[in-house]
């Protein structure tokens, strides 16, 4: 094809028409190549030759146009959505009346599962490397946690059984709610930024991302490298039930904890109240039980103490007399008069008792005193 | 007599005189002055008991019968 230049002088000058064709006759020298990238924007129109899609970068958004003739794309039968991923081979193409750059494509694939598996395989392989899935990395879950961080979709049942069995188990439970995509193109994207958020949340203790079952695509994105990440680094524990209990996406390993079902996590986070009341009740029987033994061993005491007390200084009384009793007995078996019981007399004179007959002089007075009374006498000799 | 303040000086004096008797050291005269002190201190000591006797009655009928005997 030939372009033609406006001669100006010196200077060549291509008009807008030619510099595009120009280009595009360029470009029809490149070789035909195959283009990984993510679909999006796909239109397709009854009345139009061509298919357009916009095909996606999922690391950096980059995006390029594509377009391809609407009768070859229906015949692939490929009924693509939006968020896949896809392979092209095409050529690269300007499309003159407009200087749009695309890519023509000759035909596409859809990325095989395969394909996804080996290279979801090697970042699994990768990220293990870094030490993300590291045991020794794994925080215990806390056992009452202030508030609880759930993401999950908005109107998912994996919401409602997160919720329904943190509440069963713990009613008074507080729970912040990030509401967020679960699938598509968006998923991994929105779910990294909500996990960023509720960790900046105070008295945030632990986040559970649920998410119910679904298709092996469905949950690509929870093996996005970047929600890897963000669950591996985020500044509380993070525990994930992802799927259905075979269902092993990265975000699981990454995880603190990993629980089969939105419902096992829901009971993972939160402590059995009425468990936790028993136990308390039987905590404060046995404080009461202990409290109650010592207060009846200290009454018996007292009271064991208080019958010495009571006892005792009639005890004492008791003891002084016998005591007394048996000292009177002494006292008077001791006593003169009971020497004159026996029969003896005691005599006296004005100088007092009479001992020896030389104090005595014939016919003087004496009194004689007897047991029974006594009698005055005189003496009538007095022997030696 | 002489009444001796304490029980114990009484007693103390009761016991004196009965080892006293006991050794017969004393004669006639001092046993009987003895004997007789003796009787005396007998019956200061006996009424002194049953003073305290009637004292402890009397305070135990105050307090009342004791709670931990009548409890169940």
């Amino acid at each position: 094809m030939k372009v033609e230049a406006i001669d100006y002088g010196e200077r060549k000058v291509y008009t807008v028409t030619s510099f595009n064709r120009g280009v595009a006759s360029w470009l029809t020298r490149l070789p035909s190549v195959w283009v990984e990238g993510e679909v999006t924007e796909l239109r397709r129109q009854e009345r139009w030759q061509s298919v357009f899609l916009t095909l996606k970068d999922p690391v950096d958004g980059a995006c390029l146009g594509v377009s391809m003739a609407r009768g070859r794309f229906d015949g692939l039968r490929l009924d693509l959505a939006d968020g896949e991923r896809i392979h092209i081979l095409g050529r690269p193409e300007l499309f003159e009346a407009r200087g749009d750059f695309r890519l023509r494509a000759l035909t596409i694939e859809r990325v095989g599962l395969g394909q996804h598996l080996a290279a979801l395989e090697q970042r699994k392989q990768r990220l293990a490397a870094e030490g993300l899935f590291a045991e020794q990395r794994k925080r215990p879950l806390p056992r009452l946690p202030r508030r609880i961080g759930l993401v999950t979709g908005n109107d998912a049942a994996a919401k409602r059984d997160v919720i329904s069995s943190i509440t069963a188990r713990f009613p008074p439970a507080r729970i912040v709610l990030a509401e967020t995509y679960v699938q598509g193109p968006l998923a991994a994207r929105s779910i990294a930024d909500a996990l960023q958020r509720l960790g900046t949340l105070s008295e945030l203790d632990v986040i559970v991302v649920a998410r119910g079952g679904g298709s092996f695509e469905d949950l690509l994105p929870f093996s996005d490298e970047a929600l890897v990440r963000a669950i591996a680094s985020s500044p509380v524990p993070v525990v994930t039930a992802v799927g259905h209990e075979q269902d092993t996406p990265l975000c699981d390993l990454a995880a603190d904890v990993r629980a089969s079902t939105p419902s096992v996590a829901g009971r993972l986070v939160v402590p059995d109240l009425a468990e936790l009341n028993a136990a308390l009740e039987r905590i404060r029987g046995a404080l009461r039980r202990g409290a109650e033994r010592a207060l009846e061993r200290d009454r018996q005491r007292v009271s064991m103490l208080h019958d010495r007390v009571r006892r005792a200084p009639r005890l004492l009384v008791e003891r002084r007399r016998a005591q007394l009793e048996r000292t009177a007995g002494r006292l008077r078996a001791l006593s003169p008069r009971a020497t004159l019981e026996r029969g003896y007399a005691i005599v006296r004179t004005e100088d007092g008792v009479v001992r020896s007959s030389s104090s005595l002089a014939s016919g003087a007075h004496v009194d004689v005193e007897l047991a029974k009374g006594g009698f005055g006498a005189r003496v009538a000799e007095t022997r030696p | 007599m002489t009444a001796p303040l304490r029980f114990e000086e009484a007693q103390g004096e009761l016991e004196r005189i009965v080892r006293e008797l006991e050794t017969g050291g004393a004669d006639l005269d001092r046993a009987i002055e003895l004997w007789q002190r003796g009787e005396e201190l007998v019956r200061f000591l006996r009424e002194k008991l049953d003073g305290a006797e009637g004292q402890i009655e009397k305070l135990a009928d105050a307090i009342g019968p004791d709670p931990s005997h009548s409890a169940p």
